[in-house]
């Protein structure tokens, strides 16, 4: 019955992209070098730049380079994505605390992959549903990723690098070969 | 559905087989609500007959990709906008001025990024030009923003459902919207060229006189300012600017504003030797908000400062306040409404393409 009727979702593109491919990992980050790459969000840069902190006290990082994409909706700019692909041996991406950034972050996480770089993006947990069905578009359901508790934006200095260091494992987890992040269905 | 006069049976099965089909029409409309199809309200049920019937009034190609939303990487054709409009209750000949919407609102650095998921959950404005609203019947007087009008109503709603359908943004899903604004995919409006003191929007963005055009923009939100109060254009300036320059709309550097000006506050201001680059010019130079202000409310802005007076500037830039006169010409009231993206308005009107009109059909468009 109403097979007559046309499907409104019907059309060339609904078939979703690539099938997932994940960077090749090594067991440790002692000597990498890390990259962050920011949106613009309140406290991302913060956020990050804590999570370089405990890095290079725990894990004997070599260095770390630093972008900002300045449109927090757009995905990253393919002279950043080069920039980072030609310095960096993995890269963390944050903060996903609004609808269209932190579907976007997910989407850099899973270029970064494709373009041979591990990486660990970092989502606010009040955008769940938007970030695993952006996985779920880009070919990569079950993508992983990391959620800290929403708000990020309001927090202080000092919340903020508690924030970094308890979502610390995780991203260290992620980005080398133990895979612990929050799994997209 | 009992037959009053009754004698005649075949009158008898005409309106047990009229009663059937219009309950086959109603199940219709639940297997597509089934389907997910829908805004919440019913759609009109559309055969491949009825696309063809909206094909045959665009010269575009139905292959033609008029929307995209490129980090979802999908796409959406003249022929998906096709359906979609049909479903959203258009008639075919309002096709042509949803494709110049797209074509409008792909031209916004918003919508080609993440808007459509964005938590503010923005309404796309259309603003339509010319000659083709009364030929279509595109409200630009009273309750424009209102309910009533079938172009205005199912043209932004076929926006809507390209949204939900085909670009597959869906509320609580990838579309993030924390309360989303009143409105949303209802916003199209015809301008008052024949009350408004001033130029066309599309002419001041640079289209011949009379052309029939589309612009849009999102929107997050319209706040209406009553100023039946005073005959003093100044008056009704800092009116507007009270509403432009309160706190709650700042984020980032700055806020965003323009107005759907109402046609006695056009008039009067037009009256007074403003054009509308010097309403424009007034408001961007007088809408401040003083750093105590921000602080009271907890907005540590900390760029977009005025370099003497320390105070944030809520719009800047002249240019990227939007004026659109609309509206009944039977009170002094104007909206105050919000653009919504960083990346500012594009200033560009859309023409709305329809096909070539043939000797044969003396000059008639059907």
């Amino acid at each position: 019955m109403f097979e007559k009727m046309i499907d409104p979702t019907a059309g060339p593109d609904v078939a979703a992209g690539d099938a997932p491919r994940l960077a090749e990992r090594t067991d440790r980050l002692d000597g990498l070098t890390v990259g962050l790459l920011a949106n613009t969000k309140q406290n991302a840069a913060a956020f990050l730049d804590a999570v370089a902190e405990s890095l290079a006290e725990e894990h004997a990082i070599a260095d770390v380079v630093r972008r900002t994409k300045l449109s927090i909706t757009d995905p990253v700019p393919p002279d950043i994505l080069t920039e980072l692909v030609d310095t960096c041996d993995v890269v963390v991406v944050g903060v996903g605390d609004c609808g269209s950034c932190s579907a976007s972050a997910v989407v850099d996480g899973i270029t970064l992959e494709a373009a041979g770089l591990p990486a660990a993006v970092i989502c606010s947990d009040a955008f769940q549903v938007s970030a695993d069905a952006m996985a779920g578009l880009r070919g990569s359901p079950g993508y992983r990723y990391v959620r800290t508790p929403h708000p990020v934006a309001s927090l202080d200095a000092d919340a903020v690098r508690e924030r970094a260091r308890t979502a610390l494992p995780e991203i260290v987890g992620l980005l080398t070969g133990a895979r612990p992040g929050a799994v997209a269905r | 559905m009992t037959a009053v006069t009754g004698s005649a049976a075949s009158d008898d099965a005409e309106d047990v087989d009229e009663t059937a089909r219009l309950h086959y029409a109603r199940e219709a409309i639940e297997h597509a609500y089934a389907q997910g199809w829908t805004d919440g309200l019913p759609i009109v049920p559309v055969t491949e007959a009825v696309v063809e019937e909206f094909l045959a009034v665009t010269p575009r190609d139905r292959h033609e990709v008029v929307a995209a939303v490129p980090h979802l990487g999908r796409r959406c054709t003249v022929e998906q906008a096709a359906v979609n409009a049909a479903m959203a209750g258009c008639r075919p000949e309002y096709l042509p001025v949803v494709l110049a919407a797209w074509d409008a609102l792909m031209n916004q650095r918003v919508v080609t990024g993440g808007g459509w998921q964005s938590t503010s959950g923005p309404a796309p404005l259309i603003i339509v030009n010319g000659p083709i609203r009364g030929e279509l019947g595109i409200n630009s007087a009273g309750g424009v923003l209102g309910p009533g009008f079938r172009a205005n109503a199912t043209i932004a709603r076929a926006v809507g459902l390209v949204v939900r359908n085909v670009l597959g943004i869906r509320p609580q899903e990838l579309e993030q919207a924390t309360q989303g604004i009143p409105g949303r995919f209802t916003l199209c409006v015809g301008e008052n060229e024949e009350e408004s003191p001033w130029e066309p929007l599309a002419t001041e963005l640079g289209l011949p006189a009379g052309a029939d055009a589309v612009s849009a923009m999102l929107l997050r939100t319209c706040e209406y300012v009553d100023n039946r109060h005073t005959t003093d254009p100044e008056g009704v300036l800092w009116d507007l600017t009270d509403t432009v320059a309160r706190t709650g709309a700042v984020i980032g550097r700055n806020s965003s504003a323009g107005l759907l000006l109402g046609v006695e506050h056009a008039q009067l201001l037009a009256e007074a030797g403003m054009s509308k680059a010097d309403v424009q010019r007034w408001i961007s130079g007088h809408a401040r908000r003083g750093a105590a202000d921000l602080r009271r409310a907890g907005k540590e802005i900390e760029q977009g400062q005025d370099e003497g007076t320390g105070e944030l500037r809520m719009v800047p830039d002249p240019d990227q306040i939007p004026i659109v006169v609309t509206g009944a010409r039977n009170a002094a009231m104007s909206m105050v409404m919000r653009p919504f993206g960083f990346g500012g308005w594009s200033r560009t009107a859309h023409p709305v393409r329809r096909p070539a009109v043939s000797e044969s059909d003396g000059g008639n468009r059907s």
